[in-house]
């Protein structure tokens, strides 16, 4: 099989590959700046030097191409959303009927990362994008879901449906604006006060909650999960990431507990607020213990969020660390755990 | 199975940092490389696993992988990528890598990853 090996600007090199290969990374925009190309990986030359991979280059979908494939990739993965609804979890996860949560777990990951948002090129056809997220959102809250009924000792049944997968436009529609990209410059972000998040509302669609005996009733929100305005430091915009300053106290330490997926024993914590981060987004985060007088450092991305679309959960974001220094968490679970008792 | 470290190979400091994190608490040994000629030029014993990246400078991961092959060829090498093309990951698994995970992963995926390859 020929053997390619190809360069970029910042001088990484992916080889021994075959033409193949090449095509698939061009192809999807995962490689989108070939500077240098070898058949050995000792003699490189420009592209141009190999007319088989500039043909590539040459054949390389064109903005609106892939724009328009996105638009069907999107259309596919509303259909698959639509499939799995009201199926039965084991079946969507492929699983034993009995499995474990651990089992749920992990089945859940593998298929929740394809459609993790990173997964979407930046300037992505917006229509592909609400499809990940809508799917992600999906499985997100059926795992929550799953967590609740094994830790009730019930079987799993399917996710109750809150609201159905919109349908994919007709192919003569036109396509959605594609969104202009993000701009480089720094820009304030508006603390949104609560009085403008409209409530949520009760849907007819949704059961009343079981009363579980690990997972804690939902919160109101106005209820002492819910995080105060005034308690808020800031968020601060950067090129590609947010920074969020939260100030912890005692009252408001449920944000490391009381959400059954984000929280500190799943490496994360869910920020119940009014302001909401988009899923995917890179935060960096700092805790202000103040009563400690100790600030936490972390970085972790928005693997959740609630725009109140789920009327059994505060809206606010959900984020899970990437990075948390050990001697961190176990001053955060001492903390969380020193709150629970007072 | 070797006593050696698990070798994270990635010249990204941001993923060696993460992959670290997430393995802290397994009680392995770890070490990390910017690069596969940095990770062969590391003393001691063989790794008992290698994670590695597939797009790397002066040397790629998988001429990385061939020359771990066949430096260490017992230790399982799984390969950690952004690039999830169908035919990469064959490819990758047919030059000999262990497994192959794509970014972004979940803490949850790569702890279960290690051990599953450290009990094979």
């Amino acid at each position: 099989m020929p053997e390619y090996w190809i360069g970029d600007a910042e001088g990484r090199v992916l080889g021994p590959v075959s033409l193949d290969v090449v095509q698939d990374l061009v192809n999807s925009g995962r490689v989108t700046e070939i500077t240098r190309v070898s058949r050995d990986g000792r003699n490189w030359g420009i592209p141009a030097s190999f007319p088989e991979v500039m043909t590539l280059l040459l054949n390389a979908p064109s903005p609106e191409a892939l724009l328009q494939s996105e638009r069907q990739e999107a259309t596919r993965v509303r259909e698959q959303l639509r499939a799995m609804q009201g199926r039965p979890p084991h079946e969507i996860f492929r699983l034993d009927r009995n499995a474990s949560v651990d089992a749920y777990r992990n089945a859940f990951f593998k298929l929740v990362k394809r459609f993790y948002p990173d997964r979407v090129r930046a300037q992505a056809h917006p229509d592909l994008r609400k499809a990940y997220a809508d799917a992600f959102q999906f499985l997100s809250r059926l795992m929550v879901h799953i967590e609740r009924e094994l830790s009730s000792g019930g079987p799993v049944s399917p996710l109750p449906t809150v609201r159905a997968v919109p349908s994919p436009p007709a192919d003569d529609e036109p396509l959605t604006p594609v969104p202009t990209p993000p701009p480089q410059t720094a820009r304030p972000l508006k603390v949104v006060p609560r009085s403008l998040t409209p409530p949520p509302r009760p849907s007819p669609l949704t059961p009343p909650s079981r009363p579980s005996p690990l997972v804690p009733p939902a919160p109101s929100h106005e209820g002492s999960y819910s995080y105060q305005p005034h308690e808020f430091v800031g968020f601060e915009r950067h090129d590609d990431r947010v920074e969020v300053t939260i100030k912890v106290t005692a009252r408001n330490s449920r944000m490391f507990t009381d959400h059954p997926l984000a929280n500190l024993k799943t490496d994360g914590f869910f920020l119940a607020c009014a302001r909401s981060l988009p899923l995917g987004t890179l935060v960096d985060v700092i805790f202000r213990f103040e009563e400690d007088r100790r600030e936490v450092r972390s970085r972790g991305r928005v693997i959740l969020e609630n725009t109140g679309g789920d009327p059994t959960r505060p809206t606010g974001f959900g984020v899970r660390f990437i990075t948390l220094v050990e001697k961190d968490r176990r001053f955060m679970q001492q903390y969380v755990d020193k709150s629970v008792v007072h | 199975m070797s006593d050696g470290p698990i070798l994270i190979v990635d010249d990204d400091a941001f993923v060696r940092t993460l992959l670290r994190e997430m393995l802290a608490g397994q009680g392995h040994p770890l070490c990390e490389a910017e690069n596969g000629q940095q990770a062969l030029d590391l003393e001691g014993p063989a790794p008992k696993v290698v994670l590695l990246d597939l797009f790397m400078p002066q040397m790629s991961g998988m001429e990385a992988l061939a020359l771990f092959r066949d430096r260490w060829p017992t230790t399982p090498i799984l390969v950690i990528s952004s690039m999830d093309s169908d035919r990469l990951v064959q490819e990758a698994l047919d030059a000999g890598a262990s497994g192959y995970i794509t970014k972004p992963f979940h803490p949850v995926e790569i702890a279960s990853a290690v051990e599953r390859v450290l009990a094979a």
